[in-house]
């Protein structure tokens, strides 16, 4: 009898509840109404359909439509710079396609600039497919990291840890990073063309450390509102370092330096590899721990692969995950490519600044090289130096091409990777010096 | 603010602290290599057996595979 009553009581006390929680979510200014449909002619349903076409979108821009973030876009943006989109996103799709330019980051992120400028639809909202996959993971610095452990389990460090003084070239090379930040600081000091902030001269100049998540990370965390542009321009020259740095191998070095064949690299053990991701990440921990994000994936990445007892982990790094994070990496990238976001000067000044950090960095690596090889008891070819910048392993590529085209025959490929995989770690932690100066 | 000045700070700092990472890092290297190679020295891989037929197949063994090889081939013909 007790029972009954407390039951009754207790849905009693539910049934109330919900009641007065109806009446209190139910007020009618909250929710916006939506008109009622009124009878429509067949004019004004054709012209009313015609209103909610791109088309018209194009060809007559209003003031005041808004974009995704709920932000203004002009008439221009609205109409000629989209079709300008359009043109910069076919010429992507061309060097990823018939160039085979980095395709695998190019094809994404120009399709995503394609689905960012496509009018009404706002799919760089919150609530769009765009900003979604944005907010998920570039947002908040992840897809980055995760892509760094992908590398970290494809990178082998042999030839690093064969010959270990060629690191010093990776570390040269940062100075496409910290030259050109002085650069883009002169840029925005001494003319009107952009006005930088330092933290925005920072985050542009990391484009010189040729390593696209890097430059997300700190573009994330020092310069969001121009990621858009630091990781196009960073993703574009990494696809175009086969075009960039032969020019400039080719004039700061002699044929006979080029010709120089390198001595065979000694075996490296298994131990020594296992522990070397171990030393790099205390070493970190030690110096810098604001790179500790970055480094610890790449290092975790490495050691799972080195450890030889989880090789279905390495393998999923190194396969799926970082094929799957690189999808939505490129296409929440491509969503910065919105014409209101896009066309404006800053771009114009990052693009002229990454290519000056990418030159600036080749060149640093191949005069270090050079004079290494002048106090070396073992001959370095200088070109190897360009590998410096990370770019892995399309930088150590060319070198080797280059090189062969010097000395047919004279392989490269393998002194290259060491000053390489050395320049993904220099980077990071250039990155984490940024990082700790902006604190 | 005079923000090239602060840069050239920037860029002092910057390439001071990555080449002494890296230079650190490679004298680690030198070290660990040392001592690795001489208290872990990589164990000399026995000779692997040569992929192949085993020497010490019997004869009636070597028949028998004889008769099984003939058997597919005669297989795959039809």
């Amino acid at each position: 009898m007790k029972i009954k009553h407390l039951f009754f009581s207790i849905l009693i006390a539910f049934a109330a509840s919900v009641s007065s929680l109806q009446a209190s979510g139910g007020t009618p200014a909250e929710q916006p109404q939506k008109d009622a449909y009124v009878e429509k002619s067949m004019n004004e349903l054709a012209s009313s359909f015609y209103n909610t076409t791109g088309l018209k979108a194009f060809i007559s821009p209003k003031e005041g439509v808004k974009n995704g973030q709920g932000e203004e876009m002009t008439p221009f943006a609205q109409s000629w710079g989209r079709l300008i989109m359009f043109m910069i996103i076919f010429l992507l799709f061309y060097l990823a396609i018939a160039k085979g330019f980095e395709p695998l980051l190019l094809l994404p992120i120009a399709f995503g600039g394609l689905l960012a400028n496509i009018p009404i639809a706002n799919m760089t909202g919150d609530h769009g497919m765009l900003g979604i996959i944005y907010n998920m993971g570039i947002a908040n610095e992840f897809f980055p990291l995760l892509i760094f452990m992908g590398v970290g389990a494809m990178t082998d460090f042999g030839p690093l840890l064969a010959n270990p003084k060629t690191a010093l070239l990776g570390g040269a090379a940062q100075f496409g990073i910290f030259g050109s930040l002085v650069g883009a600081a002169a840029l925005s000091q001494y003319t009107g063309f952009v006005d930088f902030s330092l933290e925005q001269c920072s985050a542009i100049s990391i484009i010189g450390g040729a390593d696209g998540p890097t430059s997300i990370f700190i573009a994330s965390k020092l310069a969001p509102e121009l990621m858009g542009a630091i990781a196009v321009a960073a993703y574009s020259y990494m696809a175009l370092v086969p075009v960039i740095q032969p020019p400039i191998m080719k004039a700061l070095t002699t044929v006979e330096e080029r010709r120089i064949v390198m001595n065979t690299t000694r075996k490296v053990q298994k131990l020594e590899k296992l522990i070397f991701p171990l030393l790099v990440l205390v070493m970190t921990l030690l110096v810098l721990p604001d790179a500790a994000p970055l480094i610890g994936a790449f290092t975790f990445g490495n050691f799972a692969k080195e450890s030889g007892v989880v090789d279905r982990l390495s393998n999923e790094m190194q396969n799926s995950l970082i094929n799957i994070v690189t999808i939505f990496l490129g296409l929440g990238v491509g969503s910065k490519l919105a014409s209101d976001k896009f066309l404006v000067m800053e771009t114009l000044g990052i693009m002229i600044i990454g290519l000056l950090a990418f030159a600036a960095g080749t060149a640093a690596g191949v005069l270090m090289a050079k004079l290494m090889n002048k106090f070396s008891k073992e001959p370095i070819n200088p070109l190897i130096g360009a590998a410096g910048v990370s770019a892995v392993p399309m930088a150590a590529r060319v070198v080797s091409k280059v090189g062969a085209e010097a000395r047919p025959g004279n392989i490269l490929l393998m002194h290259a990777m060491g000053p390489n995989v050395a320049g993904v770690i220099g980077s990071a932690v250039a990155a984490g010096v940024m990082l700790a100066i902006f604190k | 603010m005079d923000i090239v000045g602060e840069s050239i700070k920037f860029m002092v700092l910057g390439m001071l602290v990555v080449f002494t990472f890296l230079y650190v890092l490679v004298v680690l290297m030198g070290v660990q290599a040392k001592i690795i190679n001489k208290f872990f020295p990589e164990k000399k891989q026995p000779a692997a057996p040569v992929s192949g037929v085993t020497p010490d197949i019997s004869e009636d063994e070597s028949r028998r595979i004889a008769a099984i090889i003939a058997a597919i081939s005669e297989f795959r013909k039809n």
